[in-house]
């Protein structure tokens, strides 16, 4: 027994760190000590006020008899009806009453006081002590209440008269031992009571954090489709739970879109090293003319060129993630940078039989940018416009001012995008043209790089566009940091 | 350098077989003179030992990496110029390069004719003189008056057309990549879509060669473009 204790008690460390066991214990104390601080505070109010009656009664009896001697001293038979018959027709709280005179010599007694109280014990306890009441066993050990008074006889009072009453409270005593005993038996049901209700009410609320916590160690990387069924969940909880199931469909849509990253990698990088080594086999296969090698080694140089530029644009995005990557800010005329683009795309453009203008706003737009970095955006997005806009069309650069960012525009009347394909064109490797052959031009990093750079000088990127009119994007950036 | 007296010497400190061999046959090529080096310590020795005009030194080296050649040959009082090839392009590792007395540095993956280019312009020693008047062949370039003459006709060029074509001239016999024009005419620093170039060179050969049997722009696949009389 003391052994199972000892185990118990040390294993309540361990055990208080459970919330269940926590709210429980809590739970079951706080019951515990609001039933017990009730029922002894409605026990101690029946004691004082049963005891309160009684003496009321008591008084009540004295003062009866010192009017009925003040009034009347010499109605004797008054007094012995009141004395010896009141009483004695009594059966609940039997009342016992003795007067005597001054010489301690009793006149009147309630027939079986004797029997009942021990009268001399009476005279001692109260003897000095008048108009109190004291509390006294009586023979058999039942419990009386017991008072003495001196009361003085007729209107001018030449003499006195001791009044003794002695009340059998044991009624009472019986009626507050039977409150005592419910009181402890309800006490001890709620001992085992308490803790079970709290327990139950604790496990009710815990049971979606723990269903939570299962669901948290079923997710895998291989296994990110399991999410929270938050019906019925408390609202707290069922916040929680969806905030919960957000994360993972970010974490999932992550995770996919770094396997699909990884795959498209793998695919941009084989097709090039593939195209070389076949080449290079072939040729070497059997003597060829000096045309034909040359012809070979140009090839491989082209998909070599290829290969750099990829892994260029992938080196250049992961920096572009980098928190570690620093700008190199300078004070940029926005409208003379956008010229030097439209000049640079000119011959494209023109090429292409499509209208390139820069347009900007009267006053100069001005922020701090990293010049290159913006170049190789804006160049992006210009070079997308202009591969994917018909002869006829036009691709317009604007920029603008706003009280704190500068606003770069590149609209074009081309071909559009489809709506379904407009959240995902900022993905690495991500092309409209599924078909991914390379004659489509570019690697599918163009739009990427952009938003990675305009991330970095802390802007966002925008694209609208509708298919058959155009596209639209705008590349947002503070004037200065 | 053509018509150069003396001929250029280059020690390549490069761990990478392939690429050191490449080096070389494509510097001595160009008519200079190459020394091969596999290590840092026998790159530093032969650094300090012969009075070289360049030293193409690689960052990851084995016994002593670039930065603590770099650093010992500068201790040594050489002042021999240094360009570094490096894998990363982080800009402090070109920082850290410049810091310890760097002259230029390339990243990995380069194109030779890059590579060619950014050596010549080290080592030409006295700068060129300023020319009024480019020619080659039957072209004509007037910097001053800014108009190109072929065979007499005066060609019909836009602005940027005319300084790239000045390019060419002022760097001919030399492969230029898209990059390196890019940078040139339309002080364009990054190096996507470079098929930018190409429109611009069609459209300019369209004006400088189509007419004339004599073609003086040539396109080396997968490098680049030079203009040349062959």
């Amino acid at each position: 027994m003391s052994w199972k204790l000892t185990k118990v008690l040390l294993s309540l460390p361990r055990l208080w760190k459970t919330l269940a066991f926590r709210l429980t214990a809590i739970y079951a104390l706080a019951g515990m000590c609001l039933v017990f601080v009730a029922t002894a505070s409605l026990y101690l109010l029946l004691v004082s006020e049963l005891e309160k009656s009684t003496s009321l009664f008591l008084q009540d009896k004295v003062h009866v008899i010192s009017t009925m001697l003040r009034e009347r001293p010499d109605d004797e038979d008054a007094l012995r009806e009141e004395v010896e018959l009141e009483s004695a027709a009594r059966q609940y709280e039997h009342f016992y009453i003795r007067l005597l005179d001054q010489q301690n010599i009793p006149l009147l007694t309630t027939p079986g006081m004797e029997q009942a109280v021990d009268l001399s014990k009476l005279v001692r306890r109260t003897g000095t002590r008048h108009n109190i009441v004291v509390p006294m066993k009586g023979k058999d050990g039942r419990a009386f209440r017991v008072t003495t008074a001196i009361v003085p006889v007729g209107g001018q009072p030449t003499r006195n008269i001791t009044v003794e009453i002695a009340i059998d409270v044991s009624q009472k005593e019986q009626f507050l031992e039977r409150f005592r005993l419910w009181a402890w038996a309800i006490l001890i049901a709620m001992l085992f009571v308490f803790p079970f209700v709290g327990y139950e009410i604790a496990r009710q609320s815990i049971r979606p954090v723990e269903e939570m916590a299962a669901t948290a160690r079923r997710i895998t990387s291989s296994h990110l489709g399991e999410r929270i069924a938050a019906e019925g969940y408390p609202f707290e909880l069922a916040s929680l739970a969806g905030t919960f199931n957000k994360m993972l469909d970010g974490l999932e849509d992550s995770f996919e879109r770094i396997s699909r990253f990884s795959a498209d990698i793998a695919h941009d990088l084989r097709t090039p090293v593939n195209n070389i080594r076949g080449e290079a086999e072939v040729a070497l296969a059997r003597a060829r003319t000096i045309d034909e090698y040359r012809d070979a080694l140009g090839s491989s140089l082209e998909e070599t060129v290829r290969l750099s530029d990829l892994i260029g644009n992938l080196l250049f995005l992961a920096r572009t993630e980098s928190p570690l990557t620093h700008l190199r800010l300078e004070k940029v005329n926005v409208a003379d940078l956008l010229e030097g683009i439209r000049d640079y795309y000119e011959a494209s453009a023109a090429d292409g039989g499509i209208q390139l203008a820069s347009i900007c706003s009267d006053e100069p737009v001005i922020a701090e940018l990293d010049r290159t970095m913006i170049q190789r955006a804006v160049g992006n997005l210009v070079s997308n416009a202009v591969a994917h806009t018909p002869p006829g069309g036009s691709v317009l650069l604007l920029s603008s001012a706003e009280p704190a960012s500068i606003r770069i525009e590149v609209a074009d009347s081309g071909v559009g995008i489809p709506p379904d394909a407009l959240p995902r064109v900022f993905d690495r490797f991500f092309r409209v043209d599924q078909s991914r052959s390379q004659a489509s031009g570019g690697t599918g990093l163009g739009l990427s790089i952009v938003q990675g750079i305009v991330t970095l000088h802390g802007g966002k990127v925008e694209i609208a566009s509708k298919p058959g009119q155009g596209t639209r994007v705008t590349l947002r950036m503070p004037i200065a940091r | 350098m053509k018509g150069g007296k003396q001929q250029m010497r280059i020690l390549v400190i490069e761990d990478e077989a392939k690429t050191a061999k490449f080096l070389k046959k494509g510097l001595g090529e160009a008519g200079f003179v190459v020394d091969v080096a596999g290590d840092g310590l026998d790159g530093l020795e032969l650094a300090k030992s012969v009075d070289f005009d360049l030293i193409i030194l690689d960052i990851m080296l084995p016994t002593l990496d670039g930065w603590q050649v770099l650093a010992r040959l500068r201790q040594a009082g050489r002042n021999t110029q240094v360009l570094f090839l490096t894998a990363r392009d982080a800009v402090d590792e070109r920082v850290r390069g410049f810091e310890l007395g760097a002259d230029d540095y390339l990243v990995k993956p380069f194109a030779f004719s890059e590579l060619l280019a950014r050596v010549r312009s080290r080592l030409r020693r006295t700068p060129t003189r300023p020319q009024d008047v480019l020619r080659m062949a039957d072209l004509e370039i007037d910097l001053l008056r800014h108009r190109a003459v072929r065979a007499g006709q005066r060609l019909e060029l836009t602005a940027k057309e005319f300084l790239l074509l000045t390019l060419l001239a002022r760097r001919a016999g030399e492969v230029l990549s898209r990059t390196v024009i890019a940078e040139a005419v339309w002080d364009m620093n990054f190096d996507s879509d470079t098929n930018v170039v190409d429109v611009s060179v069609r459209r300019l050969r369209s004006k400088v060669d189509d007419p004339f049997s004599l073609k003086l722009i040539h396109t080396v696949r997968g490098s680049g473009y030079v203009l040349e009389t062959d």
